[in-house]
């Protein structure tokens, strides 16, 4: 019953890594991309008293760990439903007997795995760099399961984007919106807390936040234990959100399959 | 109880109507005109088990929006259509397990992976046991001469061993029914031959059903035995080659090879198309001349070195459908 889901986890996975060119030059600039941010912070730091009680070390654990985390969360594991709804590759796949959307899931996964995989060696490379707090063995526990919701929430807003083609067959300019959107909403580029009075508040209630600034604020301890439990059941509110409407896109969307090419 | 059943299918499709310039772009935004266009429509026939079915007609007939609801990808906007007892776009997953599918202009093999990788894939979709498995790739790996590049990366295949493989991934599951969407697209002779005796093994060895949809008319004449011909959403034709052939194809051409350089040659009820060099093409109606006659005719009144008698084809034969419509009975359903 799974066993076709899990092939095209462990074939999306060996065809990325055919890309072997890719994964280096994303690797590499990763851990360029930590040196500057450390080199920025540290000057920043140095003109500024430290905001919102983040100390220096702390913002360079977030930002590399951010960046860390966007080894996997910028991978758009459902890219193919735009590209395939183009090519009218879709219609092959839905003349197999297999529940697409589930089949493009697993192939995120099986994306997702390798570039996770890139994370060891990006993490190895970054330490030679910069220091950053390891907190405790619970914190961490917290922190990788917030990790996986916000993972789920960014697949779904992922999804819906792409899901979006199924109308419009391009969707670059939208996507690119809410990419640079998510980007300062979601906490990838500097932590949430930075936002000051009523869009500091909103922020967080949209679910952008769930997907870097929520694992992250774990990470750095400003989300105190007290918090944890609420902080999760937001985002899982967000994840159960988007997961929704991806499936009430996807039923609409079913309904009216125009292949191109017809 | 035919395999496949269609009774009056129907589907339009609905579309915003596009104005031009910038300007129009905008309006088209805010106030959508929309515009029906009928892919297919009143499509009634059936199709028996083991029969191999050309299914042509010009650009934009409906050949591939009648296949997609065959496959239960598109819904219809009316009638009915059953594969196997199965209503395709209400149980397409049912459905699928039932039909092979080979597009000539796509492919379902993974691009970057070696051919083997997708039949994996393709096992693990299907539920294949894994001995099963094994028998038919090794079957198809002789069958279709893959041995040499089973683990090639597909991006480097030649167009010839891509489509082998594509033949290949759409029947590792055996279905009972295959689709075949212009199959031999942009293949040497070689390759095409070789798909054409592959398809043709296995309509009967296997019995598998087979719809070719095709602009290939050689392909067509090669392999099926009834063509369901397609224009404008209509079928407007459906039955044996023979049939179109005998309702088309009265005329025949009597070719004449001269012994020497004659002008003019005329002979009774029969025109003079062409006359090169030596050689004099005669038209001829075939139900109302008697072919013995203007033999004796010709060779009595000229001196002839060779003389043949040359078929229509049914490339010709539809080429003049397309263009001057379909003159014979309508076929109703």
């Amino acid at each position: 019953m799974f066993a076709p889901y899990i092939e095209y986890a462990r074939k999306a996975f060996a065809r990325e890594a055919t890309y072997r060119i890719e994964l280096i030059a994303e690797i590499g600039s990763l851990v360029l991309r930590v040196y500057l941010l450390r080199s920025l912070w540290t000057a920043l730091y140095a003109h500024n008293a430290a905001p919102t009680g983040l100390p220096l070390h702390s913002m360079v654990t977030y930002t590399t760990v951010a960046l860390l985390m966007s080894l996997v969360l910028e991978v758009d594991g459902t890219r193919v439903i735009r590209e395939k709804l183009r090519e009218g590759g879709i219609a092959v796949d839905l003349m197999k007997p297999i529940v697409v959307p589930f089949a493009y899931f697993s192939d995120g996964i099986g994306q997702t795995l390798l570039h996770a995989a890139a994370i060891v060696p990006s993490l190895l490379f970054a330490l030679l760099l910069v220091r950053i707090d390891v907190p405790s063995l619970p914190v961490l526990a917290i922190f990788f399961c917030s990790f996986a919701l916000g993972y789920g929430v960014n697949f779904f807003v992922n999804f819906l984007m792409n899901g979006v083609a199924f109308w419009t067959l391009e969707t670059f300019g939208l996507q690119l919106i809410v990419r640079w959107i998510s980007d300062l909403l979601s906490g990838q580029i500097l932590p949430l807390s930075f936002f000051p009075g009523w869009f500091g508040r909103a922020v967080f209630a949209l679910p952008f936040a769930a997907i870097y600034s929520t694992p992250l604020l774990v990470y750095v301890g400003i989300i105190p234990p007290a918090k944890w439990a609420a902080a999760l059941a937001v985002q899982a509110t967000w994840l159960a959100v988007t997961a929704g409407a991806s499936y009430l896109l996807w039923r609409a969307a079913s309904r009216r399959v125009v292949v191109q090419g017809g | 109880m035919p395999l496949i059943v269609t009774r009056d299918l129907r589907k339009v499709f609905r579309s915003a109507k596009r104005f031009p310039g910038a300007l129009g772009a905008l309006r088209g935004l805010f106030s959508p005109v929309y515009e029906d266009r009928v892919a297919v429509t009143g499509l009634s026939m059936e199709i028996e088990r083991g029969e191999f079915i050309g299914y042509i007609g010009p650009n934009g007939a409906g050949k591939s929006t009648t296949i997609k609801m065959l496959t239960g990808i598109l819904v219809p906007s009316g009638g009915e259509v059953e594969v196997a007892g199965i209503v395709p776009h209400r149980k397409r997953r049912e459905n699928a397990r039932n039909i092979g599918v080979v597009f000539g202009q796509r492919t379902q093999l993974y691009w970057d992976l070696p051919l083997v990788d997708s039949f994996e894939l393709l096992r693990a979709i299907y539920g294949i046991p894994q001995d099963r498995y094994r028998r038919s790739l090794d079957a198809f790996v002789e069958l279709l001469e893959m041995g040499d590049f089973l683990r090639t990366p597909v991006r480097q295949l030649s167009l010839g061993q891509r489509m082998r493989g594509d033949f290949a991934a759409a029947m590792l599951h055996e279905p009972p029914i295959l689709y075949l969407d212009e199959p031999t697209i942009g293949l040497d002779v070689v390759a095409k031959e070789a798909i054409r005796t592959f398809v043709s093994r296995v309509n009967r060895e296997q019995g598998t059903t087979i719809v070719l949809t095709t602009h290939d008319l050689a392909d067509v004449e090669r392999l099926c035995r009834r063509i369901v011909l397609i224009d404008h959403g209509r079928a407007i034709f459906d039955g044996p080659i023979e049939r179109i052939k005998n309702e088309y194809g009265r005329e025949r051409t009597l070719v004449v090879r001269f012994t020497e350089t004659t002008s003019a040659p005329a002979i009774p009820g029969a025109r003079l198309e062409s006359l090169e060099g030596l050689t004099a093409r005669f038209v001829f109606d075939r139900a109302t001349q008697r072919v013995d006659r203007l033999v004796r005719e010709v060779s009595d009144r000229y001196s002839v070195e060779d003389i043949a008698i040359e078929e229509p084809e049914l490339e010709g034969i539809i080429r003049h459908i397309y263009t001057q419509g379909y003159a014979g009975e309508e076929r109703s359903a």
